[in-house]
């Protein structure tokens, strides 16, 4: 096939799936709730217990405590993605916390965070 | 010996037939309100990973072709291009992929090229299009080496590893259900390749078939779909990145950081680079075996049915997990 003709098919097909799947909605973001944000998490870890579960006031991301420590779920598109709060940085952000975790594959989370929320966020974080 | 042999490149000439696949999967599962699921930042970053799939070809698939070139200098034999050569060339390329394909899942090295094909939690037609583009440093070419050998052309050789690309594109879908008996005994199938996609301990190393999943029957790699273990699509540990290139290169990166660390011994550098995925020398990550050991630890009652076939039922745990 020629190039030319490769490459218009390439990207014109790009573009235009992509305007059509925005176009009927699938970009929306998982919501997340306790309970979504707990089986996230059981998914991510079979078999672990689950102590509490606190969602930030978007429900896009939650923190997850457990006897074994802290971990985050956060919406990731239509699903979600888990990680615990090992080798990780975290910083203030304008809109929250940005925490960055040493993985090439899952570099940071931007967790968003209104003022009533900032302070409890930040306790949980980093317990006294 | 037949140099003057040319193919046409059935995958490029297949862009047109994926595009309207998609599309009408997309407008079947939006009509149907089943089928599937598509998420607009998944399916681009699949869509790009597929676009680089085909230029990373073009940019470096002149090393894998002047390696084949070069045994097809050196080979006395010469089968021709007769369409029985051609079908017995698919199934032994067939063949041949489902050895890549188990590499792929089995050396860090292989999957660190494969791994982006399985990073989508969803499972649609633009999956099928999630491609590495890091093949050639697999150096997984050699194993097409005994078919070259063999007397099959290069160019034909090719032109059949994109037949059986193209025949992988439709089984990347949840709007079959399954096929008519006797083609889901023989074929690869919609349903044989989702427990493929599935990150279920059950699923895990299985059905690595590309077009006849006969290979994994005959290689004791074979699991059902089962209708009470619903397949859970992607990773082990699923990336959070929708970046092309994060996609593209997060694993090597792993094994650099991996094999790098200091204080390792060679031995430990070479398992990071080799083993299979989910190596650790500190015992701190799991691989395939150890997750479905403690999947049937907290779950003893699905000891001895598939994928879970060699901890046997009628085996104390200890001896089950041994054998």
């Amino acid at each position: 096939m020629p190039l030319g003709i490769l490459l218009v098919l390439v990207i014109g097909g790009i573009a235009g799936i992509t305007l059509m799947m925005h176009l009927a909605g699938k970009s929306r973001v998982t919501q997340l709730t306790p309970d979504v944000a707990k089986a996230a998490w059981l998914r991510h870890v079979p078999g672990d217990k689950v102590v509490d579960v606190t969602i930030t006031n978007d429900g896009h991301t939650a923190l997850i405590r457990t006897p074994a420590g802290n971990g985050l779920v956060w919406s990731f598109g239509a699903d979600t993605v888990a990680r615990h709060l090992q080798d990780f940085d975290w910083m203030d952000h304008p809109k929250g916390f940005e925490v960055r975790f040493h993985d090439f594959g899952t570099p940071r989370v931007l967790i968003h965070l209104d003022d009533t929320e900032r302070q409890h966020w930040h306790n949980l974080m980093e317990p006294a | 010996m037949t140099d003057q042999v040319t193919f046409p490149d059935a995958v490029q000439w297949a862009v047109p037939f994926f595009i309207a696949a998609i599309l009408a999967e997309f407008l079947w599962i939006a009509v149907k309100g089943k089928g599937g699921r598509y998420e607009t930042r998944d399916a681009v970053t699949s869509l790009i990973m597929g676009a680089g799939n085909i230029a990373s070809g073009l940019l470096l698939g002149f090393i894998a072709y002047a390696f084949f070139m070069w045994l097809w200098q050196i080979t006395p034999l010469d089968l021709g291009t007769s369409i029985p050569v051609i079908v017995l060339c698919f199934v032994l390329d067939d063949l041949r992929y489902y050895w890549v394909h188990r590499f792929g899942h089995r050396i860090r090295w292989v999957w660190a090229s494969h791994v982006n094909h399985h990073s989508s939690q969803h499972y649609n037609l633009t999956t099928a299009l999630r491609q590495t583009w890091t093949y050639t440093f697999t150096f997984m070419m050699v194993v097409r080496a005994p078919l070259i050998l063999l007397g099959f052309h290069p160019a034909m050789v090719l032109f059949v590893g994109g037949l059986n690309l193209i025949y992988q594109f439709w089984i990347h879908t949840e709007a079959i259900g399954k096929m008519p008996r006797w083609f889901e005994a023989v074929m690869n199938t919609p349903s044989h390749h989702r427990v493929h996609h599935g990150r279920n301990a059950r699923y895990l190393d299985c059905n690595y078939a590309g077009a006849f999943i006969i290979w994994d029957k005959m290689f004791g790699t074979f699991v059902p779909e089962q209708e009470d273990d619903r397949v859970d699509f992607g990773l082990v540990h699923n990336i959070g990145t929708f970046n092309p290139l994060r996609v593209a290169f997060h694993e090597w990166v792993g094994i650099w950081r991996d094999a790098s660390q200091p204080g390792l011994t060679l031995r430990q550098r070479l398992a990071y680079c080799f083993a299979p995925p989910g190596y650790s020398h500190d015992g701190s990550r799991d691989n395939s075996q150890q997750i479905k050991a403690k999947h049937i630890a907290l779950h003893p009652e699905d000891r001895g049915t598939p994928g879970f076939e060699h901890f046997r039922a009628d085996l104390p745990k200890s001896q089950a997990e041994q054998a």
